[in-house]
């Protein structure tokens, strides 16, 4: 971790860095306090929609403008922060995705996941016309829009393609850029071989049943 | 025929002592404020309509006969099949809106930790309590 807070000082020196310690046991949250980022310790463990949305609502309550999502296990590099603010700066997106497959080279998984990301691609396209090569990608950027709409409303468990879903079904543009990603340093992938087909079946329930939850959602975050 | 050819008496005294006794339970674990009023309303609305077929089996008949089931105690059977798949659910609505609920205070609980730590770095005494300023949170809607 000290490796990334380094890279992510020296790419943003500006920046304002929070870490979300998901209810976790290990130093994560001393360690990352000692360097200096706010720490967002949950007092149990959300899963991973739960932990981003607190994300999003630590960049509400402070009025920013931009808030960027990026995993803290060395997959996903500060270096190409400013290739994903790009498309936000330039006012063509509200919510701009890191595609591993735009690119050429780096970490780009295993076949299988491949298949699996392949297909929800397309599904995704199917189902709320949003055209997005990596709709797994955990490494985005948003705007003071997606910002508001995922503070209200982001969804729980697998919820990087349905947040995809919702973003454009609440009206906000997405975008994509290239990104090279590399192999997490530390940890697994919350997904293993066996549970892809859980996954996918998961996601695509998810993505089938949209039309009728967005204001559902939208009233449970408010109410919540 | 006869209501009493398929529901005998006996069985007949045995249900409603059953469904009242579970109905005073109903009553006395709202009463103590075990359960709430809401989450019973369910149960007290579909034991009671248990109880109206049980001590009029004539009820039963005759929604068999309208429905085309040959034998008024498959009625029944389909009858407690719902009466449980209707509370069951119920039940599952609570407790999704009770982790919707929980999610909401942890992602609160976390903001405020950090909120808390911020002001003891700016130097606010150490071991009390700083004044925060709570953000505004929307006050629960109640459930329809």
């Amino acid at each position: 971790m000290p490796a990334l807070a380094a890279r992510l000082r020296a790419a943003a020196p500006a920046a304002d860095v929070c870490l979300i310690d998901d209810g976790s046991s290990d130093a994560t949250a001393r360690v990352a306090a000692e360097l200096g980022f706010d720490v967002l310790r949950s007092p149990l463990n959300l899963g991973i929609g739960g932990a981003v949305q607190t994300g999003y609502l630590w960049a509400r309550e402070r009025g920013h403008d931009v808030a960027v999502q990026m995993d803290a296990d060395g997959q996903h590099d500060p270096a190409q922060l400013e290739a994903l603010l790009a498309p936000l700066r330039r006012g063509e997106a509200s919510l701009v995705i890191g595609s591993r497959f735009l690119s050429e080279g780096g970490f780009r998984s295993t076949a299988l996941r491949r298949a699996g990301i392949r297909y929800l691609s397309w599904f995704l396209r199917l189902r709320c016309g949003a055209r997005v090569s990596d709709p797994t990608s955990g490494y985005r950027a948003g705007d003071r829009r997606a910002i508001e709409l995922f503070a209200r409303s982001y969804p729980s468990d697998y919820p990087e393609p349905e947040s995809i879903a919702v973003a454009v079904r609440n009206g906000l543009r997405v975008a994509e850029v290239p990104i090279r990603m590399s192999e997490r340093a530390h940890g697994e992938s919350s997904i293993t071989a066996w549970r892809t087909l859980y996954y996918l079946v998961k996601v695509s329930l998810a993505l089938i049943l949209l039309p009728v939850r967005p204001s559902r959602v939208a009233r449970g975050g408010q109410r919540a | 025929m006869s209501p009493h050819e398929f529901l005998p008496r006996e069985i007949q005294v045995l249900g409603t002592v059953i469904l009242v006794a579970f109905l005073g339970w109903l009553v006395y674990l709202v009463r103590t404020q075990r359960v709430s009023l809401r989450d019973s309303l369910v149960w007290i609305l579909s034991t009671l309509a248990a109880l109206a077929l049980t001590l009029f089996p004539q009820l039963l008949v005759g929604a068999a006969h309208l429905l085309n089931v040959q034998i008024p105690s498959n009625a029944l059977f389909g009858a407690a099949v719902i009466y449980l798949s209707f509370n069951l659910l119920s039940v599952t609505v609570a407790s999704s809106m009770n982790a919707a609920g929980v999610r909401r205070l942890a992602q609160e609980c976390a903001l405020l930790r950090a909120e808390v730590e911020a002001l003891r770095r700016q130097g606010a005494p150490q071991g009390r309590t700083p004044t925060l300023e709570l953000p505004e949170v929307a006050p629960p809607k109640a459930r329809s």
